[in-house]
């Protein structure tokens, strides 16, 4: 209970936040372009990582490396669900009011976990290893590799959509589709791609995460369910319309689920760190109603 | 609401009227014999039991139709608010030996306050944000339940034995399925003169737009807690009967999924109509009836699918049930039962 054990909880939650930073990423990046909140991102993170769980052992039976194959394959996957919901689900959903939008995520992630536990059922998988283990200590806190690792990974990955939403023409495009739909179809960038886009990279995020989340635990559709009912507080912390948010949002949400487990578990036998999270949003939503970062939106009639 | 010729409203008692012709009068009256006197009598206990269920999540369901179709607020944590219901229920029973009966108030009054509390947030939070409170609503309510030591039994939840009402033991199917439906039938009623009251029409103009209903006079933090609590008094209510019924509460009664299922019966049975209530919870529930009695068969005859592949089918139906419901029939089926209505009326002309 003392000063070092509490900076060591701190460092792990934030390590452990990078993951919730992603999976919030790609939430937001949908709500942003689409206004759709997207509650299927747990699921979608189980479908791609149970797929290159998939392509990494059929490439390790016939000994090629099985890195490259996982994320070309990760990339077609995305873009074929991606495509599949877009045209097939968002299309006639389009000026629905927002309990269908919502409705519809939550079924399509029920479809997606359906889908999932029939192709590949039983109990969880282990993947090949992808990231290293062990652990280092610096002073008196010791830290997981493999937590590190996967931390920075996740800010590259971070980093890099960044780079791109700021960049590249797709990316101004997405930012201005964000800003103001009509518009920007009125300055011929075509809508449809760009929510086709969204949703491939909010897909390959998603799958990342889950990559990530299998190799350092057990690759599981209950624990990633819950990894993604937690980037929930993170995006609205952080703002539903805001990338930096998502960031700190989930950090936020790695630190207080780390502390909360160090810290009450203990008060109230287990499980504080799946709730504390919650009751945290709650809390900083009764205070700052759009998050951190959100838009303060003004209405009119 | 159309009508067929010739009926017209000379008052507004009239216009506002559950049964407004005499054959629809004649029809109340034949399906109420049948349900009370022919239909528990003849069916067997399978039957029944399927209908007590069906009854039960029928009362859960019009609280959340309330809340949802005609007040508009998002509710993810419905199955907690039923366990709430179910869990004060089954603690006054267990812990203080009171009459199951009267326990029923103390549910649906605590539940209510339960709601009030998680309604709060949405005098400052709307739309998505109030979706997500209330999933914390749902993730918060089920820890307490779980951790709760003792009081709540944990993991392994509380028993109530056998309901005693006066003289009578309840404790045949036919008994509860009187039980629930003298409620069912007096919740639907009360449901019904909510939305078509001051209350209803003032939940429907906060769900339209509610800055124009507050333009308008009404006050819509009022209103929405009041639907809140509406909705929780009816979950609560529910979740007594549901404890009452299988004689024990425990937290894996009360998932996520549960919740999901909840909002999944008013789209499909349409959302803003307590008629349509019905008509959702009975259209998927059969489904799962369905799939549970065929499933085990299909399971026996193709051992190689395993045990959870009938449990992914079901979750890829309802999945695709919902969302092909709301891309083709977003009002749902009891708007397909005015069509169908209005096209016999006017049989055999098309208009």
């Amino acid at each position: 209970m003392d000063f070092t054990y509490f900076i060591q909880l701190v460092l792990s939650g934030l390590l452990i936040g990078g993951i919730y930073s992603l999976l919030a990423l790609g939430i937001v990046l949908i709500f942003k372009a689409s206004g759709i909140l997207n509650f299927a991102q747990g699921d979608m993170s189980a479908m791609g990582a149970f797929f290159a769980w998939y392509l990494a052992s059929l490439a390790l039976r016939i000994e090629l490396p099985y890195l490259p194959i996982m994320i070309v394959g990760m990339c077609i996957l995305a873009f074929v669900v991606a495509f599949m919901i877009e045209h097939f689900m968002l299309r006639p959903l389009i000026g629905q009011p927002i309990i269908a939008s919502l409705m519809s995520t939550i079924a399509l992630g029920m479809v997606i976990s359906g889908l999932v536990t029939f192709i590949w059922p039983g109990p969880g998988r282990v993947f090949p290893p992808l990231i290293p283990t062990g652990g280092i200590n610096i002073g008196d806190i010791s830290l997981s590799v493999g937590n590190l690792v996967s931390f920075v990974i996740c800010m590259i990955v971070f980093g890099l959509f960044v780079l791109f939403f700021q960049k590249t023409k797709l990316g101004l495009a997405m930012r201005g589709t964000a800003e103001d739909q009509q518009l920007s179809q009125s300055v011929g960038i075509k809508v449809t791609i760009i929510f086709l886009a969204c949703w491939f990279i909010a897909m390959l995020l998603a799958s990342s995460s889950g990559v990530l989340i299998g190799s350092l635990q057990m690759l599981d559709r209950g624990t990633l369910a819950a990894y993604g009912v937690k980037a929930f507080p993170a995006v609205l912390i952080g703002g539903l319309e805001s990338i930096p948010g998502a960031l700190l949002g989930g950090l936020i949400i790695g630190v207080v689920e780390m502390l909360s487990g160090g810290y009450l578990d203990k008060l109230l036998g287990g499980g504080a760190g799946e709730i504390m999270p919650f009751i945290v949003m709650l809390i900083i939503l009764i205070f700052l109603p759009h998050g951190l970062f959100g838009y303060k939106r003004i209405e009119r009639i | 609401m159309r009508r067929p010729c010739g009926t017209f409203d000379t008052s507004y008692g009239q216009d506002l009227a559950i049964t407004r012709t005499r054959f629809q009068w004649i029809i109340a009256v034949i399906a109420a014999a049948f349900f009370f006197c022919v239909m528990p009598f003849m069916a067997g206990a399978d039957i029944l039991s399927k209908v007590n269920i069906l009854a039960i999540t029928i009362i859960a369901t019009l609280g959340l139709n309330i809340l949802t179709g005609y007040c508009g607020q998002l509710n993810f944590g419905h199955a907690a608010f039923v366990a709430v219901g179910a869990y004060i229920s089954a603690m006054l029973v267990h812990h203080l030996h009171w009459n199951w009966l009267l326990t029923v108030p103390f549910a649906a009054f605590g539940t209510a306050l339960i709601g009030l509390i998680f309604g709060l947030p949405s005098l400052r939070i709307k739309g998505f944000y109030i979706a997500v409170t209330t999933l914390a609503a749902f993730y918060i309510i089920m820890f307490i339940f779980l951790r709760g030591g003792d009081v709540t039994g944990g993991i392994n939840g509380l028993q109530l034995g056998a309901i005693q009402i006066g003289n009578i033991a309840i404790d045949d199917e036919r008994k509860y399925f009187f039980l629930i439906m003298i409620f069912l039938v007096i919740l639907t009623f009360f449901a019904k003169n909510i939305v078509r009251g001051r209350l209803g029409r003032a939940f429907i103009a906060v769900r339209d737009n509610d800055l124009a209903a507050e333009l308008m006079g009404i006050d819509i933090f009022k209103y929405k807690l009041i639907a809140f609590a509406v909705c929780s008094a009816y979950a609560g209510i529910a979740g007594s009967l549901f404890a009452a019924y299988y004689g024990s509460v425990s937290v894996d009664q009360f998932s996520f999924r549960e919740s999901i299922w909840y909002i999944g019966f008013i789209i499909v049975g349409g959302m803003g109509s307590i008629t349509g209530t019905f008509f959702g919870v009975i259209f998927l529930k059969s489904i799962e009836f369905l799939v549970t009695s065929v499933g085990p068969s299909i399971s026996s005859a193709l051992p190689g699918l395993g045990s959870q592949s009938i449990s992914s089918i079901m979750l890829i139906m309802f999945g695709l049930v919902i969302i092909l419901f709301l891309i083709f029939e977003p009002r749902g089926l009891y708007h397909r039962w005015e069509l169908l209505k209005a096209s016999i009326r006017f049989w055999p002309l098309t208009y």
